[in-house]
């Protein structure tokens, strides 16, 4: 397995980063889900505050991700797209990357907004990103959930695409980014 | 003369030392509220949360000249914390930790107080949810002049665990989520009432 990407492959460490984020976004919306109605109590507080690492963990990972995607190669769009169907991809692609920062980001500062700092699973506790505010705090929570449903709608759009790939158009997009399906190949 | 000298400064040095042992030769001072602060801080998952309380009454008798005469009683009005989030706030108050309905009042009562190699320690009962220990909390203390009112400025710093007082029945007993140290600061304005 090659660790860097190559015009025609992701790489290992890109393919280890795309699917850990995959699995803390589940993570994610669960918590999310199970703490949205509990009562005010330990267990809420013990939901929120893996919600709260995770999310900072993904952030750590985006910024990760991102300077490793600047270092080496990205994989190129298939030949057969439309135009139409690149500036998509793109778009998907780009609010991807926007929408994984921006959600640990307003979630961040929602919690230093209503004045509950922030710690990454009790390592370190992370600096207050706005000062405690009411009306702050009730932007971000709305922030938070509208770029949620934001989220949601953009995966599944690339989830759809990736399967069309896959599926309909039997290309290699999507099994360029799964483990042990490349072909012995040297760079 | 040299005698007469000698006996002179022997009787003064006896009156010295009868003032120091007096009783009440330590002035008595009350609580400047609006210009003291009561802070609580604890960890809360992983991170250091803050508080204050807003009501709570202080009667000293201090003098470093005779701490023998010199006594420290805090009442603390429980109910009137603040986290600066109400929701945090009504679980504090709440059964499982505070209990403000049941123990509206917090005390620390000190009547043995020592000099210390950085200022002085108040050795006393703290009861926090009617749970009764004794307590040293270490402190400082200076006097001023304010427009011909005598005043003293008293800080210090205290850690407690608040399962020593039972603040923290059924799942609040667990010190993973919200830790069992808190800290207690304190930075008061005394004011004296004999000036």
């Amino acid at each position: 397995m090659v660790i860097q990407n190559t015009t025609r492959r992701w790489g290992a460490l890109s393919q280890l980063l795309h699917w850990t984020i995959v699995v803390l976004i589940i993570v994610q919306v669960t918590l999310a889900y199970l703490a949205d109605d509990l009562p005010n109590g330990m267990r809420k507080l013990t939901l929120l505050a893996r919600h709260k690492s995770f999310g900072i963990t993904i952030l750590a990972l985006v910024i990760l991700r991102l300077v490793w995607r600047r270092l080496n190669d990205t994989p190129t769009l298939p030949e057969t797209l439309k135009p139409y169907e690149r500036f998509l991809a793109r778009i998907t692609h780009g609010a991807l990357y926007v929408l994984l920062f921006a959600m640990p980001l307003s979630g961040w500062m929602m919690s230093s907004a209503r004045g509950f700092p922030v710690s990454w699973f009790g390592f370190i506790q992370l600096p207050d990103l706005v000062p405690k505010s009411k009306p702050l705090y009730d932007f971000f929570v709305t922030t938070h959930e509208t770029l949620a449903w934001t989220l949601g709608a953009v995966v599944t759009l690339h989830v759809a695409a990736a399967l069309k790939h896959h599926f309909v158009l039997k290309d290699d997009t999507l099994r360029r980014m799964l483990p042990f399906t490349g072909k012995k190949e040297r760079i | 003369m040299v005698r007469a000298s000698l006996a002179v400064a022997c009787a003064a040095a006896l009156m010295t030392a009868a003032a120091a042992a007096a009783p009440g030769a330590a002035p008595h001072y009350t609580l400047d509220q609006a210009k003291s602060s009561l802070e609580f801080a604890f960890t809360q998952a992983g991170a250091l949360n803050k508080g204050h309380f807003g009501r709570f009454p202080v009667t000293m008798d201090f003098s470093a000249d005779n701490l023998a005469a010199s006594r420290l009683e805090v009442a603390v009005d429980v109910n009137s914390l603040d986290t600066g989030d109400k929701d945090r706030d009504d679980t504090l108050r709440g059964a499982d930790l505070l209990s403000v309905s049941k123990f509206p009042q917090a005390q620390f009562s000190a009547a043995q107080i020592v000099k210390t190699a950085t200022g002085f320690e108040a050795s006393g009962k703290l009861t926090i949810r009617g749970v009764t220990r004794d307590t040293r909390v270490p402190f400082s203390f200076r006097t001023a002049s304010e427009q011909g009112a005598a005043v003293g400025y008293m800080s210090g710093k205290v850690t407690i665990r608040r399962l020593d007082f039972g603040v923290g029945q059924g799942e609040w007993k667990a010190t993973d989520q919200v830790g069992n140290e808190v800290t207690v600061s304190f930075a008061l304005r005394l004011i004296s009432a004999t000036h």
